[in-house]
């Protein structure tokens, strides 16, 4: 933020003078990664935006002549669709489960984490990281024979202490949750390592302050160390957020054809473009997508800044 | 093994020239004193075809994606490679990575000379026009006429404009497994043979007690209506080639596939394996193809000669679908030539019986599909059997979604309790939607 108020109070002042290289150095600076994103950020979403109002599918690629504007009628028939609304339904809940799960146990592990640096605290931390470095099909794998209806394991203990069995993946609402239960195993760790590198960052002074006071443990957490973590809070959800509102992994290894309950928004997408070749209507769900995604990040950005004012 | 596969494979490779020096139609076995085709081809050029592979397309390169296991397919075509001098670069595609592959393909126009293609897919990358029409090259090259190959995929009906993009490669087709150990115990006879026995004998069998069924429907398997149509006397294509899911047959259909979950016959997990389940004896009749046979071999030998095979139970008919893998030319290839020699060896009677060897997948070639060689195995008998009875799916554009359609009410109706007439006419209100 403070870049781009420099810049533009520079820029008039500089373009009356005649040494504007002061003036160039930080677009040289920023210019490398506008050019990336530019390239493989703005550009794929024009290009969807524009196939977006076309029926383009498989026989399109081979005979690009064939392939007619459309106007909005991807789109109508997008918004016609009760899978759709569904598969966006379905998304909301993820969120809704996921993201204050993960936000909220990430912290808590990253607290219970940072209570000491002994070898032993330092093994555990490498325990917590592991989900987060481990293949998605490795870990879809041993999930599948963990909930299996069958020979999972899951079902066998339950039996061993005299429980009924539990279809994990077989039943539309059990299944959001075994689905959703794999994806918040999977993000906390890598969620832990930020919580916890921001967790180092609050100065030892405010804790040796707050227990001079003769604040509790409990108290230095929440008046000090949690209004600290702000900003890596913010990151977190935010990203989180964004990550969910797209979420596709677990679902796709672990239902492989899935039902419309457990069909995310990507998902539904991923079947329209690439099972059925219509890349027409997959590119009109995915900008969809990107404008649900775009508001709500900007409402909670919005909403942090009015609450850190 | 491997020397086995050699010898019939150059086995192959002598037929194959053989057969394209004397337009012989028949799989004469080689003999030891057939001319090395390589040497001889150039020296005997009045009867050798006008597209001699040995002489014009050696030091050239044939690139193939395939979806077999590449050391075994390039054993396969190394006979090929040596007598012709063709260079052949065998890149392997997992399934799961096929449609994304040979999409990127057609978009990027930067494709291999020959693709093996799932039959599943092949209207759709005909239509794509990603492949080549080889009509015309077809009088050169007498192998991959059409009558070589299985009536069910006869050049007609692989494709509805009487263009010719691909050629046959593996078979593959369902028939039922079933525990006759099992079957003793519940004291039943034999296998079903009729639709009312079939649903006769999971009766008897499901009450063997809880978790134990009388048959598995798998949640994903989208043909197993259409072929339950098939059998009921109709099919999904109507007069104006266009599906039509209102009739009498695929209703009949339907009550068969429903009436399995609603008398609780078959599992309803949608997580439940097939494999496991018929080698636990829960599930212990299965629709399925020959890779479950393997699969059963392969992970539980012990039960050997307690589960066998037989054609599926008939109401009006007993057919089945016929699945497997074409061989096609991919458009805007530099070296079509090199690829119609390739595909007309792997046509050949002597490699697809190299390939059954070597792998299990069935022939498409009518000489090789009663081959002593192949037909020993009981089961593969079988298969031949179920082979003759068996039919391509529909050849519609829209066949990808109108499937997933109709597994989408089916499952509806069976598992949720879904209202059937309600559901039924939705289905056909999406299946009309679909095709304007």
């Amino acid at each position: 933020m403070n870049v781009t108020l420099t810049t533009r109070a520079k820029r008039v002042p500089a373009r009356l003078r005649p040494a504007a290289r002061v003036s160039l150095t930080p677009y040289l600076l920023v210019g490398p990664a506008v050019a990336l994103l530019l390239l493989f950020g703005i550009l794929p979403i024009l290009v969807a935006a524009i196939v977006s109002l076309t029926d383009l599918d498989i026989g399109g690629l081979g005979h690009p002549e064939t392939i007619r504007f459309i106007g909005l009628e991807n789109y109508q028939t997008l918004f016609a669709d009760p899978d759709f609304w569904g598969s966006l339904a379905n998304t909301a809940f993820f969120v809704l489960i996921g993201v204050p799960t993960i936000v909220g146990l990430s912290l808590l592990i990253a607290i219970g984490l940072n209570h000491s640096q002994s070898r032993f605290f330092r093994a555990l931390r490498s325990f917590y990281f592991l989900p987060a470095i481990t293949a998605i099909v490795a870990v879809s794998l041993i999930w599948g024979y963990l909930y299996n209806s069958q020979f999972g394991l899951l079902n066998y203990v339950l039996g061993v202490i005299g429980l009924g069995p539990v279809p994990w993946l077989s039943d539309p609402l059990v299944a959001k949750f075994s689905v959703a239960g794999v994806a918040i195993w999977r993000a906390t760790g890598l969620n832990i390592i930020i919580f916890l590198a921001a967790l180092q960052a609050v100065p030892k002074e405010y804790r040796e302050a707050a227990a001079i006071d003769g604040a509790t443990a409990w108290r230095t957490t929440i008046s000090i160390v949690i209004p600290l973590l702000r900003f890596a809070i913010l990151f977190v959800t935010v990203t989180t957020l964004i990550s969910w509102m797209q979420f596709f992994d677990e679902p796709f290894v672990l239902l492989k054809w899935p039902a419309n309950e457990t069909m995310s928004a990507s998902l539904y997408i991923y079947f329209q473009g690439f099972r059925f070749n219509e890349f027409g209507f997959a590119s009109a769900a995915s900008l969809v997508l990107l404008a649900i995604i775009l508001v709500v990040t900007a409402v909670n950005l919005k909403v942090r800044r009015v609450n850190d004012d | 093994m491997y020397s086995t596969l050699r010898i019939r494979g150059i086995g192959g490779t002598l037929v194959a020239f053989a057969l394209l020096a004397t337009a012989c139609t028949s799989a004469a076995t080689p003999s030891a004193s057939a001319p090395a085709p390589a040497a001889t081809s150039s020296a005997q050029p009045s009867d050798a075809p006008s597209t001699d592979p040995g002489a014009a397309l050696a030091g050239t390169t044939v690139t193939v994606w395939t979806m077999e296991d590449a050391t075994k397919f390039e054993t396969l075509i190394q006979p090929f490679v040596d007598a012709t001098g063709i260079k052949v670069d065998v890149e392997a595609v997992p399934w799961d990575n096929v449609n994304e592959k040979l999409t990127t393909a057609v978009a990027s126009g930067d494709g291999p000379d020959v693709t093996q293609v799932g039959l599943s897919l092949l209207p759709t990358f005909t239509a794509a026009g990603a492949l080549e029409d080889v009509k015309a090259s077809l009088a050169g090259h007498p192998t991959l006429e059409s009558a070589t190959f299985l009536d069910a995929v006869a050049a007609d009906k692989l494709t509805t404009d009487g263009t010719v993009t691909s050629v046959p490669w593996v078979a593959d087709t369902r028939v039922l497994f079933y525990r006759t150990d099992i079957f003793t115990e519940v004291g039943l006879a034999g296998p079903p043979t009729t639709w009312a026995e079939f649903t006769a004998a999971a009766e008897k069998l499901a009450t063997r007690g809880t978790g134990k069924f009388g048959y598995y429907i798998p949640q994903w398997d989208a043909p197993l209506p259409i072929q339950f149509t098939w059998q009921a006397g109709g099919d999904v294509v109507g007069a104006d080639g266009k599906i039509n899911l209102d009739t009498p047959e695929f209703k009949k259909a339907v009550d068969l596939y429903t009436d399995f979950y609603a008398k609780d016959l078959v599992p309803t997990a949608s997580d439940f394996d097939q494999t496991a389940g018929f080698i636990s004896g829960a599930a212990p009749m299965l629709i399925s193809g020959p890779y479950l046979a393997s699969a059963i071999k392969e992970q539980a030998p012990e039960l050997d000669g307690k589960w066998a095979v037989t054609t599926l139970p008939k109401d009006v008919a007993g057919t089945a679908l016929f699945a497997g893998s074409n061989m096609a030319v991919w458009k805007g290839s530099d070296n079509v030539d090199g690829a119609l020699a390739l595909l007309e060896y792997l046509s050949a009677p002597e490699t697809q019986v190299a390939w059954f060897a070597a792998t299990g997948s069935l022939p498409t070639n009518k000489a090789a599909a009663t081959d002593p060689a192949v037909t020993a195995d009981p089961n593969v008998k079988v298969y031949a059997q179920q082979l003759e009875d068996a039919k391509l799916l529909p050849l519609v554009p829209a066949w990808d979604k109108i499937s997933a359609a109709i597994l989408g009410a089916l499952n509806d109706i069976a598992l949720n309790g879904a209202d059937k007439a309600t559901t039924l006419d939705a289905l056909n209100e999406t299946v009309a939607a679909l095709q304007p």
